[in-house]
Formats: C-alpha cells, structure tokens, sequence
C-alpha cells in the first residue's frame, strides 16, 4: 500500500472511530451518571438501550413520516423517548433499586453491591427475554435514507473520506445531550443536588436533601440517556432484543476508562474506546476489535483505576 | 462456629448425599441423568466461584474464564492430539488454576467494583481470540474403538456417575476450607481488609491460594461439560451467561457456604431445563423471563440466599445451645522478664504529607521495653497519623522508624504485624460477622502454625481479658466495652513485642475505664510493651510510665506525667495561653 | 413492522396445540417423528421458517392418507426447541432420544447445534436428517446422519464454476479479480478453506482482499474503504447474520459500489429472506446473487403457490423447502421401509436412489446419498434478486430466471 492508501485508510478508520465514539460516549454518560451518583452497577442498561430502539421504531413507524424524512422524526421521537425513559427509569428505581441499595443497603455487609448486581443481572434476563416474547427476532432498525447516504469528501486527488450521514447526525445529537447534561449538573439545583449526593450521601442527607429522590432522578436521567443513544443507533444499525449485550461491555469499559464518577469522563472514555475499536483494525485482524477494547479497557484498569478523569478509587 | 467444628456432621451429610445419588443414578432414565450431570457441573462452577466469591468476597464476573479454559483444554487436546479426555480432564483443572492465580495476581490490586468489571472482561476478550485461532467449533471425536479409555460410555449412568464423585471431591474441598484457618482468612479479607492485614494476614498470598483452588474446581467442571455436551463454542464456555449462572447459583442457594452452591444447582438447574421443554417452543423465551423473575425475588426478598433464610428461620424457632470447645484452658505462660529500659521503638524525623497537609514534621521518640507510654496532644495532632506509620498503613515523606534492628517504615500492614507490632483502632475495625473468639483467631494465626495451636492461644487470649462468657457472641452484637476489650485481645493473641493503642478508652464508662486499666498495666507486667495515645488525661495519668505531646504534627514535650501535666506550653496547646496560671490545680 | 415475525409466531402457535407431543388428535396409528431446531434466542427467525415447513409437510402427508406401507399411519411431529446454546441442544437431543417411538429427526439448522444434536442421535442409533453445510458433520464416520444440502468445502466452488462461464458468455470477459469478506463463523471459514488452498488458482481468481470480521460487525466502512481500492470484479460477502448483511450491502451503496455496480457474490441463506428485502429496499439487493443449500424450483410453481399462501411468507427460502423435504423424505422411506423401526428407516434412507418423489424439493433432479451420508452430486442453489424477488437462477434446469451479470464501469 502507498501512503495516500495508508492516509485514506487512516482517516476513514478515525472517523468511524470518532463518529461510533460519540455514541458510545453517550451510553457511557449514562451510566456512568448511575454509577458516579449511586454506586450502582446497572446490569441491564444495554437492555434499557434495546427497549428504548424498540420504542424509537414504534415511534417513527406511528408517525410514517416515509424514508426521506424518517431521519430527523427519528430525532425527534429520541427526545420524547427519552422523557419516556426517564420515567422508566425513576420507576424502576421506585420499585426494584431502592430496595438494594442506598439507605436499604447501608446495613448489608458490602453495600448492597452484590443484591444490586444480581437484581440487575435478573432485570436483564427478563427483559431481553420479554422483548424476544413480544418483538420476536428478527433484526430490524428504523428504515431511513440518512443511512444510506454518505457525504463525500474529496481531501487530495487521491484520498477521499466517506460520511454516513446518520451516524454523522446521531453523533452530534450525542455530543449535544451529553452537553446538556454536563450542563445541568454544573448548572442547575437540580445538578448541585447530586452533586452533593455522589460525593457524601450522608452529609447531604443531614444537609436536608432527599437522597432518595435524588438517585431516582439520578436514574432516570441515565435511563433518558441511554434510551438516546439506543434511538440513534437503530438509525443504521441492525438491532433485535438480544443487541442490549453487544454494548454493555464497550459501556463499561468506557466508564471506567474515563473515570467512574465522572459524566464528562465517561463520555470521554466511550469517545475512546470507540477510537480504538476502529484504530485497532490498522494493525490487528478486524476479527480482534473487541478483544482490543477489552486489552485497553484491563491496562487501564490496571495501571490508573480511577481513570483518565475520576478522582478517587473507590469512596470512603 | 464452624473452625475446626469436628468433621463427623460434614461427613454423615456427604454421605447421605452420596446415597441419594447413587439411587438417583440407578433409578432415572438417560434424560434425567444429563440433567443430573449438568446439575452436577454447575454445582461444581458454583462452589468454584463461592470460594473467592462467597467466602472471601472478591464478586468475580469472569469465572467463565477458568471454565471456558478447562473445556478446551480437553476439547483441543482431543480433537487435534488424540489425548483422552482422562487426561484432559485433569489438565483442565490445572489450566483452571494458572489461569486463576495468573489473573488474580494481576486483578487482586483492584478493589470493589473494579475487580468485579475486570474479572468480566478476560472470558469475554477470549471469544474472539479462540474464534480467530478457527476454535469456534470443537467437537470431541466419536470412538468406536475403546472408547471408554476415551471417557465415552455406552452406559447412560457412567458420567452422572463421574460427574457426582466429582462434586462431593470439591464440596469436601470447600467444607475444608470452611473449617481450617484459609476459610477463616477470606471471611476476615470479606469484612475488612485492612484489619485483616494488619492482624497479620498476608493477604494476597491468601487470596492467590483461595484463586488456585477456585481456578482449578472451575476448570474441572468446564472439562466434564465439554465431556458431556460433546462440542465446545467459544461462546458457549467463555460467554456471560456461564459467569453469571455461576454467580446466580451460588447467590440463590446461599452466599458463604458450601451448600449454597449445592441448592441453588439443584434448583435452578432442572427448572430452567423443565421450562425449556414444557414452554420453549410455545413462547421462546419464557424460560428466560421466569429465571430472571426467579432470581430478582430472592434478592428481593431473602439477599443472603435460601441456605441461610431457611436456617434463621430454623434458628429462630429453637435457641441456639452454645458449644464449649473441647480446647484444654491453660494459664497464661508467665512472661520472661526482661530488664526494663533498653530502648525498643526508635521514631527518627518522620514527616508525613497530605498534598499540602503536614501531618507530621519531623517527630522523633522513642519507646522502652515494657513501659507504657503515653501520647497525648490536641485534636489533629498527628498522633492517629504517627500509629499510622508505624502501623505501616500510612507512608512517610521522609523519616525511619527502627523495633530494635529491624526497620519498620516501608513496610505492609502484615509485614509489621510479622515482627511483633499490633494495633488497636480509634473506631474497632471488627468482622462483624465472626464471633468474639473467631475475631481474635484471625490474630492469632500469624503467630501460630497450626490451627489447633492458634484456637488454643485465642481462647486463652479471650480468658485473659476476661470475656469468655461472651465468646461466642458475634461481634456486631457486642458492648463497647467488649468490642475494645475484643480488639485488644486479637491485638494480643499474635504475641506482639509492642502493641500501638489508639483511643481505647473513647466512649468507655469511669468503671470500664478503670477495667481498662488494669489489663493494660497487667499487660506491661506479663512484658508487653505498650504505646496508647489517649484523651482521657485523668486515666493516661495514672496509666502511663511517661507521655511524650505532640501539636500540630511536632514534637512538643516529653517526661513523667506530673511534669507535662504542669507544663507550659503543653497547657497552652490544650486550652488556651489563658488557662496557663490556673494550672497547678 | 414487526409485522411479519409476528404472523408467523401466531400461526406457529396455532398449529402448535394441534401437533406438538403426542396431544395430536390423530386418532389410530401413528409414526413419531421430531424436529429440533433454535425457536429462542437469536436464530429463533430461522427456527421458525423451519417449524413452518415442517408442520406444512406433515400435513399433506397425512391428508394424503398418511404412510400407507404403515397402514395409512399419520405422522406425529414433535417440535424441540434448541434454544440458545450448545447445552440446551444437547438436553433437548437426549430428552428427544428418550421417546422409545421416535423413529427419526430433522435439525438443528446451526452447524455447531446439528453437531451437538447428532452427537447424541448417533448414539441412541436416531436416524438424523440436517439441511447444515458443515463438512465436519458428515465427516465424523457417522452412520445415522443424513446431509442433504452440499458441504461448505464445495459450496462455493460449485456456484463459481458455472457462475464464472455465465459472466463470460454475458460480458465478453471473465472475472480476473475477487475480494472477498467473511465472518468468522465457522461455516464461513470452512467455506473459504477450499479456495484459500489453491481454489481460486484453479478458477483464475486473483484475490485482491480476503478479510474476515468478527460477529457482530459495528462499522463496514473501514472495510469497503479498502474494497473500493482494490477494485475487484467480484465481491464475495460470507455473513450469517442479517444485520451484518445488511451493513456490508448498504455501505457498499454509500460508497457508490452498489446497485449492481460490483457484482456480489453471498454464500448464505439469510441473503435471500424477506427482512433482507424489507431492511435493504429492492433497489439495493437489485442482482445481488445469493447461494444456499436448497431454493424454489420452476418445476415447483404449483406448489410453492401453495405453500407461500399457507405459510402466509413471500416465498420460500431454503430453510422452509428443505425442512419440508426433509419430512417428504422420511416418509417415503417408511414407504420403502415397511416398517417404523430406526434401522430399517435408516437403511431406506441411505438407499434412496430418484429422480422423483422426494427428489422434487431438492434441486439438481436426482436424490442420492454417499456412505457418509451427504448428498452424493449435490447441486448449491444460486439465485438472484429481481425486483425485490430472490428467484434461481442456476441449476438452469430448476432456474426461475435467467442470470443477469452486471457490465463493468
């Protein structure tokens, strides 16, 4: 290959990188939103993420807006999904969390991490299985010409750089709610709030906020997240009730790379991984992607657990 | 109490287990018999990860890993060597165990969540590599000729049968460890970590031991399965649901027990495979939904699993007789005398920084065989921060400490402890799981090789600070008067040369203070060397041979205790330059 | 929407009450025979074609007036799910097995759930019939094993052989170059494995590009990008699943590839399924050429009008035809056989010799079977998409439309 091979092949693998990052930069920032604010590991975000594709296909199909403008319907359909979601979310939390965690949990030997994790790990169970009852399993995605389509960039004579243009909107609308959300945490009362909660939970209590409505909120907003996520990627992806699980490792691993108690690391971290995944397959077998992800994801995890943002290792 | 408890309960249930399978194994038909033996295999995956899991409290979502290992182990050599699986078995189960000590030795630095999220990531990092290598469909051979040197049986009853030998071995294997001191190391490691390591646990070591036996048992199951079912997938063995069938089993059935595992395979198994047939075809995925139905209420309703629920329940109904140990009480030996006054601890310029924070500048004492000294100064003097050091939990910017010849700066918490230094804590780091007794064990293994020795020098530990009739009370439940006493006393059953005290007299009564007293001072009699930071300057007065005062992470003052009393500046760090006449009185 | 997995779930579970386990209202004599095949999980969509084409066969079977050697005995269907995994194969396998009356078998659609399927049929002396590619299945010296789609290792090969003249004749030139895509399945490798040995030397190909990917694939443009400079004369695209089907085909439209403009070679059922029409748009399938183990024949109109009305499906596709063949097979070796005994049935079925009966649903005209048990002259099913129909194209003599090659820019 001669360098002007090499360079589009460079830049085309950094874009999809950069592109895919985005989202996964948003799936992350909700959970790592969860994780920062509550200490809970939610087993079945990628779940949450799969229902929410579901939601966004049913919205779109109610809507017919026809393959030209199915695109930014979709957009729109993501934000009421995401109200949707947040209310899934502080129910969920109502009825199943609260009760492994938080006040409940304080007295349990670890926290309540173990309860939170099998109860996660179960509410996974039920809904990726629910979904096959009710969705049946055929791939599908919302059925727009954004994906079709690409812009092309001619850089030099040689060279050229294709963009798809839905992943290239959904990238943005991710940037743009993760934006937000950043904003709103640093912001508003509502941010200071729990702010207040992720780093002394006990002090806010005295201080006369109500922890528990918090991590409800909390969890709402990282269900509303990721249901905006899960919407754009079934813009051009082909997804079907067991897709939860393909994401939930590159969530993870994102949250940690970037810092478990931080949004902003969070979307970094996912923005990272997303690098990776497509720059590893400049000198890896593509076959090797995720294996990549998860060799990156340990040494990270090994040589700087707090991440590339958080603070501290674990809370006092 | 389980350590130690004679092996003849263990024995008689193994037995009648035994029993009922071998019935089972004569009377089913070919069906119920895989089944049997899939029952088996989790059971066994279970036990496997209830050890690091359950016992020791390291929540692993990668046991796959080591299973997945064991499968392919036997599947590859098989398939592309002509090795049987006999051997390939066996193999299996030592892939098992390398691959959990090699992963364990680089995982074990994490903590918490991390580990958990690290541990999930080496089965799933795998699939692609073995479905890269062209490993994404092993079948074992079918052989026609001998085949039962080749562990293929024409006899449905054969693997069932190997499959349940198989799992007694490893609920043997975990009963033991429940009763011997390596089970008592991973529940103290569970509670809390630090005062494990520093009641002298060397406890990566511990750790690395539990993973070996945990690899190995994971590997063996994952060997028979591959025996069993015939073809090995990367998915199959190394996926998600392997590790968290693992963790699901032992979870429902009953976290920190051998049982557990044991029940929850025997459930979970035979159910989910009855809605698999019963439903599966009418409502694919049914089976799914019910099991994560299942799953959520036990942790909804009973977290600590069915082993556990039913046995408070049964506890509950008859109250429990306490169980004298069958250990012979002697007197405590008498202490060598030694010839009091030559110098033991010696505290040269440690400096310790936080960022900007000067806890300690350049603080120098030091500390006489047998006496009892006194540290004393105001709040956020740097005293707890100086025990610290000693203690090897905090390091120094600059600064050594020296017991005799030996350095102790530098060093882990267990190091320390290993040289005759014990510690007590402001806020007592109990387990508060384990008895009175069980908490002082966990001190007393360090100095004691066997496990008998160390149950002895325990219960004499305890009779010496008087709490025997409290001994098996567990310590979540215990006074604070107790719980100091309690700390002291594992402080106490490692034989220390010196034990650190932080504030053993905070929230004590006049009268327990004076208790207090007393066992300290006869403590320094028996030999004992003991350095005690405290508040209470009524008690330290009477207390302590001699004080030496810090402020503000310095040196202050040091002497007898009716001149630092009446000194000065020590008045004036206290309360005020005002106070300073009205001393005297 | 979902519209099409649905009626095919609702009318699975309105048959199903009438045929599963023994509950049959078949009154008198019955032969049991069983299907195991994925109906959860994520094969569950192929699971289902086959249950379709199952039930259907067993249906005109017994209004035909059932197995008359037998007595005019009806046959039972059992319906197994194989579920997501290799265990709950081999589980639903052994609880099969168990069933004394069962006389034989149809399943289990994946490579790796047939082989641990047939680990145990072959056991219990089951006989087994699969529609599965793999070589390794026929290849254990098994002896209740019947194949009767061709082996991967020969696949494709024997699509790119008559392919190849085809192109010649159409454009004036054969292809010189290839690139070629796969998943890592196992299925796809062994695929390939015959033409990485010296395959494509023999057939004149120059490879330009041999990548394979990882299930799932999360983006294909880094790897179109690199097609697109090798420009290749055929493209060949080894998937198993759909989504990533799709993701390969629509980026090579992005990329101005598509439409015909590179001609697409997809050795896999899934490329000519009705959710591929429905995910990609028929312009974009628009000559896309497919190959599969078994397809609708023009000799076959009247009855594949007749199945697609009953199965409410858009056509059939491999999984379905074969299945039903399958069963069609089954009884006419009970036919032969006399009697419902799993040797005897066994015996029939590797005698099959015929250009008739059973020979119908297969293409290439005539049923036989090597001592291993694979189909002896199996014939790969090639077809094209026309107009947003996957029709065949070769064997010419089975051929529902004529093979159309695109010119080269």
């Amino acid at each position: 290959m001669n360098w002007s091979e090499h360079g589009e092949q460079i830049l085309q693998v950094l874009s999809a990188g950069l592109l895919l990052g985005c989202l996964y930069g948003l799936m992350c920032a909700g959970l790592g939103l969860i994780f920062g604010i509550m200490r809970v590991i939610n087993f079945a975000q990628g779940e949450f993420m799969m229902l929410a594709m579901y939601a966004g296909l049913n919205g779109v199909a109610l809507l017919s807006p026809g393959r030209a403008w199915a695109f930014p319907v979709a957009m729109g359909v993501a934000v009421i999904v995401a109200l949707l979601f947040y209310g899934m979310g502080a129910a969920t939390h109502y009825l199943l969390i609260s009760r492994v965690s938080g006040a409940r949990a304080l007295g349990s030997l670890d926290g309540g991490h173990t309860g939170q994790l099998i109860l996660t790990l179960g509410l996974s169970l039920v809904l990726q299985n629910g979904g096959l009852m009710l969705f049946g399993s055929s791939p599908t995605s919302i059925s727009n010409a954004a994906a079709d389509t690409s812009w092309m960039l001619d850089m030099t004579d040689d060279i050229t750089l294709f963009l798809n243009q839905a992943r290239l909107w959904s990238a943005v609308m991710a940037t743009a709610a993760v934006g937000l959300t950043l904003l709103l945490m640093a912001r508003t009362g509502v941010g200071r709030r729990l702010r207040a909660v992720a780093s002394n939970p006990v002090a806010a209590l005295y201080m006369g906020v109500d922890v528990e409505r918090s991590f409800r909120t909390a969890f709402g907003i990282g269900l509303a997240l990721t249901a905006v996520a899960g919407v754009c990627v079934a813009t051009f992806y082909p997804f079907q009730p067991y897709t939860g699980f393909d994401f939930v490792i590159i969530m993870y691993a994102g949250v940690v790379l970037g810092g478990m108690g931080s949004v902003g690391g969070a979307f970094l971290g996912g923005l990272l991984i997303g690098l990776v995944q497509q720059l590893s397959t400049l000198v890896l077998p593509p076959q090797l992607q995720n294996t990549a992800v998860f060799v990156v994801f340990l040494l990270v995890l090994l040589a700087r657990p707090q991440g590339l943002l958080g603070r501290s290792v674990e809370r006092a | 109490m389980v350590f130690l408890q004679p092996q003849l309960r263990n024995l008689v249930v193994l037995a009648v287990l035994m029993a009922t399978c071998i019935t089972a194994i004569l009377t089913l038909s070919p069906y119920p018999l895989l089944v049997l033996s899939l029952v088996g295999i989790w059971a066994m995956l279970g036990l496997s990860w209830n050890i690091l899991g359950g016992y020791g409290g390291l929540v692993s979502f990668g046991h796959a890993a080591f299973f997945g290992g064991g499968a392919f182990t036997v599947a590859i050599l098989f398939h592309d060597y002509g090795v049987s699986p006999w051997i390939g078995c066996v193999l299996g189960a030592v892939v098992g165990g390398l691959l959990a000590v090699v992963i364990g030795a680089v995982t074990f630095r994490l903590k918490g969540h991390y580990f958990s999220l690290a541990m999930l990531a080496y089965p799933l990092a795998l699939i692609p590599v073995f479905t890269w290598a062209g490993w994404s469909e092993v079948a074992l051979p079918l052989q026609r000729t001998n085949p039962i040197a080749y562990m293929q049986f024409s006899d449905a009853r054969i693997m069932p049968a190997i499959t349940m030998v198989a799992l007694l071995g490893c609920l043997f294997v975990c009963l033991f460890i429940e009763r011997t001191r390596l089970g008592m190391q991973l529940y103290a490691i569970r509670q809390n970590e630090l005062a494990a390591q520093c009641a002298g646990i060397a406890t990566m070591r511990v750790k690395l031991v539990a993973s070996l036996i945990s690899g190995a048992m994971a590997g063996l199951a994952g060997a028979l399965y591959a025996v069993v079912v015939l073809v090995v997938t990367p998915g199959s063995v190394f996926g998600m649901l392997v590790s968290s069938q693992a963790l699901i089993v032992s979870m429902f059935g009953g976290l920190g027990t051998a049982w557990g595992p044991l029940i929850g395979a025997l459930i979970l198994v035979p159910m989910a495979e009855i809605l698999n047939a019963g439903l599966g075809a009418r409502l694919p995925g049914v089976q799914g939904v019910v099991f994560g139905l299942a799953i959520m209420a036990v942790i909804l309703v009973r977290p600590q699993g069915l082993f556990w629920a039913v046995r408070d329940h049964v506890a509950s109904r008859r109250p429990a007789l306490p169980v004298m140990p069958s250990v012979a009480l002697q007197a405590a030996p008498a202490a060598p005398a030694k010839p009091p006054g030559d110098v033991l601890l010696t505290v040269e310029g440690i400096s310790v920084r936080f960022g900007g924070l000067h806890a300690l500048s350049d603080v120098s004492l030091e500390v006489r065989r047998g006496e009892i000294l006194g540290i004393i100064g105001p709040n956020g003097a740097g005293k707890t921060t100086l025990f610290n050091v000693l203690n090897g939990i905090v390091g120094t910017t600059s600064g050594a400490a020296r017991l005799g010849d030996a350095r102790l700066t530098g060093l882990s918490p267990q190091e320390v402890s290993a040289l005759g230094v014990a510690r007590t804590f402001q806020t007592v780091r109990a387990f508060p799981r384990l008895s009175l007794v069980e908490n002082v064990l966990v001190g007393a293994f360090g100095a004691h090789r066997s496990d008998r020795a160390a149950l002895e020098a325990a219960w004499v530990t305890v009779r010496r600070v008087g709490l025997q009739d409290r001994a098996l009370v567990p310590a979540s439940l215990l006074t604070s008067r107790e719980l100091r006493l309690m700390e002291l006393a594992r402080a106490l059953a490692g034989n220390p040369t010196l034990i650190l005290m932080d504030e053993s007299f905070a929230g004590l009564s006049t009268a327990d203070v004076d208790g207090m007293i007393a066992q300290i001072r006869q403590l320094a009699a028996e030999g004992v060397t003991v350095a005690i930071i405290e508040h209470t300057m009524g008690a330290m007065v009477r207390l302590a041979d001699r004080f030496v005062v810090l402020d503000g992470g310095r040196n202050l003052a040091s002497g007898l205790p009716d001149q630092v009393v009446r000194d000065p500046r020590v008045i004036s760090a206290y309360l005020g330059k005002r106070w300073v006449e009205h001393a005297g009185t | 929407m979902t519209g099409i997995s649905r009626r095919s779930l609702v009318a699975a579970t309105i048959a199903v009450p009438v045929l599963t386990k023994g509950v049959a209202k078949a009154e008198g004599k019955t032969v049991k025979i069983a299907l195991l095949t994925p109906l959860s999980g994520p094969l569950a969509r192929s699971g289902e074609l086959e249950r379709i084409g199952a039930l259907m066969a067993v249906e005109d079977v017994n209004r035909n007036g059932g197995i008359k050697a037998l007595g005019g005995a009806k046959l039972d269907l059992t319906i197994a799910d194989a579920g997501a995994s290799v265990e709950t194969v081999a589980a639903a396998a052994q609880r099969l097995v168990s069933d004394n009356e069962l006389v034989a078998g149809i399943g289990a659609w994946a490579s790796s759930y047939t082989l641990a399927a047939t680990e145990v049929t072959e056991r219990a002396k089951l006989p087994w019939l699969t529609l599965s590619w793999a070589d390794t299945i026929t290849g254990r010296g098994f002896h209740y094993v019947i194949a009767t789609s061709p082996p991967s290792s020969s696949i494709i090969p024997a699509a790119l052989e008559p392919l190849m003249a085809l192109a010649a004749k159409a454009t004036g030139k054969a292809p010189a170059t290839i690139a070629c895509i796969n998943d890592d399945t196992a299925v796809n490798q062994s695929n390939m494995a015959p033409l990485r040995a010296g395959g494509f030397d023999k057939l004149k190909l120059k490879v330009v590009m041999d990548e394979n990917f990882s299930v799932p694939l999360s983006d294909a443009a880094p790897l179109i990008q690199r097609l697109r400079r090798t420009r290749p004369d055929l493209v060949l695209l080894g998937t198993t699943a759909t989504s990533d089907s799709r993701l390969l085909l629509q980026t090579l439209s992005e990329f101005g590839l598509g439409q015909g403009k590179v001609p697409v070679l997809a050795p896999s059922a899934n490329w000519g399924t009705p959710e591929m029409l429905k995910n990609m748009g028929a312009s974009n399938l628009e000559g896309v050429i497919g190959v599969a183990g078994n397809w609708g024949s023009k000799q076959q109109a009247t009855l594949l009008a007749d199945m697609e009305k009953r199965s409410k499906e858009p056509w059939m596709i491999q999984d379905t035809l074969s299945t039903y063949g399958h069963v069609l097979l089954i009884a006419d070796a009970l036919e032969r056989a006399g009697v419902a005994d799993r040797d005897k049935l066994m015996a029939a079925l590797m005698a099959t010799d015929t250009s008739d009966g059973p020979a119908k649903y297969y293409l290439g005209g005539h049923l036989k079977f090597q001592s291993n048990g694979r189909r002896a002259n199996p014939v790969p099913a090639v077809f094209q998409w026309k107009n947003g129909v996957p029709l065949t194209v070769l064997p010419e003599a089975d051929a529902q439309a004529q093979l159309t090659w695109p010119k080269p820019a």
